[in-house]
């Protein structure tokens, strides 16, 4: 009983610590802004910079981080990193953790909901609030720049990238093609969209899609029945299988009784037959075996019953129409 | 003198105007008279022609409900406004997690043995969901988004639960149209069926006397519940709510093991999920949301999806006749079972039945499709989530 307990304390541990690391793993970097090197004006490269500011009213770079699933998940204590040596193997989790800056759940804010998006400031101001990230983070214009999301126990990776070089003033942003693939690009400052989706190129919904390509509603029709239909013949072909493996093993199990009355029927037989060749001696041992096995063949051995009740007509007002179904009676 | 110097009689009388302004007269319009008149049409529907009085009563007085007039000053009563009990009722239907408790109890309340024993008519459940997707392609040509199109055809599913979870998901918009629709249709089965069975069947069909289901053993009961999660799951994972539900309540009534459970599920908690839904159900169709031309073109949809979904039930019986051998075929007035207004339909057909042939109990043959239906209307709605949502 002990052991049964401690086996399903640890599956369900196991379980819920699967579905922790599943969770971490939803979260993807999703937009780095990397600020150009200069002190920002009206210039074309400073627009992107203008349009994200901190609560100060500062622009500096950014990495953005979004929940990839549709379930909440809580970003609280994983770690970013853009100090490429914490790849190395041979670190301790305490000496990679002291390179990388720790997202701080301070707030409900890394609670992101499925599809959420939360942007940092990589602009090593900690002391400005938990969207603020230390000096381990640090994004330098007019070089490539890689940039790491750690995992609460600072070991496991959960994303990567390095943003290009030529980055610098525009936006570096992942986004979804048409064949599901995950794919990376620069987009100038006019499409920067930190904490919303990126919106890269056109992307019809499945709507708009459906009403362009069928608009008839033709096709959508034969692939749902034949969606409807081969579930059912699955359905319809495992039962029709195992009906028969049923009834093939009820026909044995009949053979089977009837088999095991012909073998006492041939023993009693035999044993009579004793009993006539001894002249009655040990008599009230044959009566009792031959008692028990007529009583076996009277009741307590069953054959398979049929299970149809077939019920003599006998025409009556039961049967009336009338009186059917919900038919309330009426009162005459 | 006292009242005049205090200027009291002044205060109770601005007062007083003040509540009749308040009041459900002053708020009146004739749409609000109009629904309420829809609501006692469906509770006197209910009572004196006991058309599925276990829904028609919650949504009829739900209607009324609805439609009392009142001022809107945020005294959160009405069923649109936020933090109201009606509201909060209301999310069960918003947030679509009636259906699938709703799909618990059918399935701890159906006996499925007619189906297992007779397989081949799970193809008759299968062939009744055309009514859906003949009401889509329709409704896509009346100008409707196909979401919204999806949201109306699926209730030539006969299936009030799927058609509340599917237009809350696909056109939340329509819901209230949707649900009361999809069960005013169900409730008038009677009437819609069998005039449609009779024009596209012979003397001779109606007169097929099919032979008595064998006998299902308790390991295919509990293997059905488990088997159907798996096949129908694992093609349409969109399905999940709603066929989950229905295997699981059906796993704890073969079980036989949680018989508490299954007793649970098909009633106490069944019927006051039925009561909520149908109740919110009707509040949701506020005059000033419901009297509309989509309303009218949704029941017209409606109709067409349950003659269609009738009509093709019967006519595959017909057609997949013609490959049975002589004394293996199906009598064609079970196929409007396969619409799944359970168990409705399959009584049209022990009726229709009789009507041609006094001796030719069809109920338990067409339990078959019937219960065919509902697993076949989760999957049609799971295949329509998947694509549209």
């Amino acid at each position: 009983m002990y052991m049964k307990k401690l086996i399903v304390s640890a599956l369900v541990l196991a379980s819920s610590a699967v579905a922790m690391a599943q969770g971490a793993r939803d979260f993807k970097l999703n937009e780095v802004y990397v600020a150009p090197n200069q002190t920002c004006d009206s210039t074309e490269a400073c627009k992107g910079a203008a349009q994200y500011l901190d609560e100060y009213g500062e622009a500096s770079s950014w990495i953005e981080i979004e929940n990839t699933s549709y379930t909440t998940h809580d970003l609280r204590n994983c770690y970013l990193t853009t100090d490429k040596s914490v790849l190395d193997e041979a670190l301790s989790a305490p000496e990679r953790i002291a390179k990388m800056s720790i997202i701080l759940g301070s707030d409900k804010r890394t609670v992101l909901a499925g599809q959420q998006r939360i942007t940092f400031f990589a602009d090593g101001k900690v002391n400005r609030g938990m969207l603020h990230l230390n000096g381990n983070v640090s994004l330098k214009p007019g070089q490539d720049n890689w940039i790491a999301l750690y995992d609460g126990n600072g070991i496991d990776l959960l994303d990567s990238i390095t943003v290009p070089a030529n980055a610098q003033g525009s936006s570096y942003a992942r986004f979804v093609d048409e064949k599901g693939a995950v794919v990376w690009k620069v987009v100038g400052a006019d499409k920067i969209t930190p904490n919303t989706p990126n919106k890269i190129g056109g992307h019809n919904s499945k709507v708009s899609e459906w009403k362009q390509s069928d608009p008839y509603g033709i096709a959508m029709s034969i692939i749902a029945m034949a969606i409807v239909f081969v579930s059912l013949i699955l359905l319809y072909l495992f039962f029709h299988v195992f009906g028969w493996i049923i009834n093939r093993m009820t026909l044995l199990e009949r053979v089977k009784a009837i088999r095991i009355l012909q073998d006492k029927a041939e023993k009693m037989v035999v044993m009579a037959k004793d009993g006539v060749d001894t002249k009655g001696i040990e008599m009230e041992n044959y009566a009792a075996a031959i008692g028990l096995a007529l009583h076996e063949y009277m009741g307590g051995l069953h054959d398979i019953e049929s299970g149809i009740i077939t019920i003599q007509h006998h025409p009556s007002d039961w049967e009336n129409k009338d009186y059917m179904l919900r038919q309330a009676p009426e009162r005459h | 003198m006292l009242l005049e110097s205090t200027g009291i009689m002044g205060f109770i009388s601005e007062k007083f105007l003040d509540f009749l302004t308040f009041t459900g007269f002053a708020n009146l319009e004739w749409t609000n008279l109009v629904m309420i008149f829809v609501g006692a049409f469906f509770i006197w529907l209910a009572i004196k022609k006991d058309f599925e009085p276990l829904l028609l009563i919650p949504i009829g007085l739900g209607i009324i409900l609805g439609n009392i007039p009142f001022k809107s000053v945020g005294l959160e009563i009405g069923l649109y406004e936020d933090n109201s009990v009606l509201n909060f009722f209301y999310q069960g239907v918003k947030l679509g997690w009636y259906p699938p408790l709703i799909f618990l109890g059918i399935g701890a309340m159906t006996d499925f043995s007619a189906l297992i024993a007779n397989p081949k008519l799970m193809l008759v459940g299968a062939a009744a969901q055309f009514g859906i997707f003949g009401a889509y392609m329709i409704a896509l040509l009346m100008g409707f988004e196909p979401n919204q199109a999806a949201g109306i055809a699926i209730i030539g599913g006969a299936d009030g639960p799927t058609a509340i979870f599917l237009s809350s998901k696909l056109s939340p918009n329509l819901m209230g149209a949707i649900a009361v629709c999809a069960y005013s249709y169900m409730a008038l089965v009677p009437v819609i069926q069998p005039f449609i069975m009779r024009a596209l069947t012979t003397r001779k069909e109606k007169r097929i006397q099919m032979k008595a289901a064998r006998p299902v053993s308790q390991t295919e009961r509990i293997l059905f519940p488990i088997v159907g999660l798996l096949i129908t799951t694992f093609l349409v994972p969109s399905g999940l709510p709603l066929l989950g539900m229905l295997f699981f309540g059906n796993l704890l009534k073969e079980s036989t093991k949680t018989a508490r459970l299954a007793k649970t599920a098909g009633a106490a908690l069944n019927d006051i999920v039925v009561m909520l839904l149908g109740l919110t159900v009707g509040c949701s169709t506020q005059a000033s949301e419901f009297l509309t031309i989509n309303t009218v073109k949704i029941f017209a949809l409606g109709a067409f999806a349950f003659i269609i979904a009738t009509a093709s039930g019967v006519l595959f019986v017909k057609f997949f006749n013609l490959f049975l051998p002589e004394g293996k075929k199906i009598n064609p007035l079970i196929g409007n079972a396969g619409v799944s207004a359970v168990p409705m339909a399959a009584r049209i057909s022990q009726q229709e039945g009789l009507k041609a042939d006094r001796h030719n109990y069809l109920l338990m043959h067409a339990m078959g499709p019937n219960v065919a239906g509902v697993i076949g209307s989760a999957v049609a709605a799971g295949v329509l989530l998947g694509f549209l949502s």
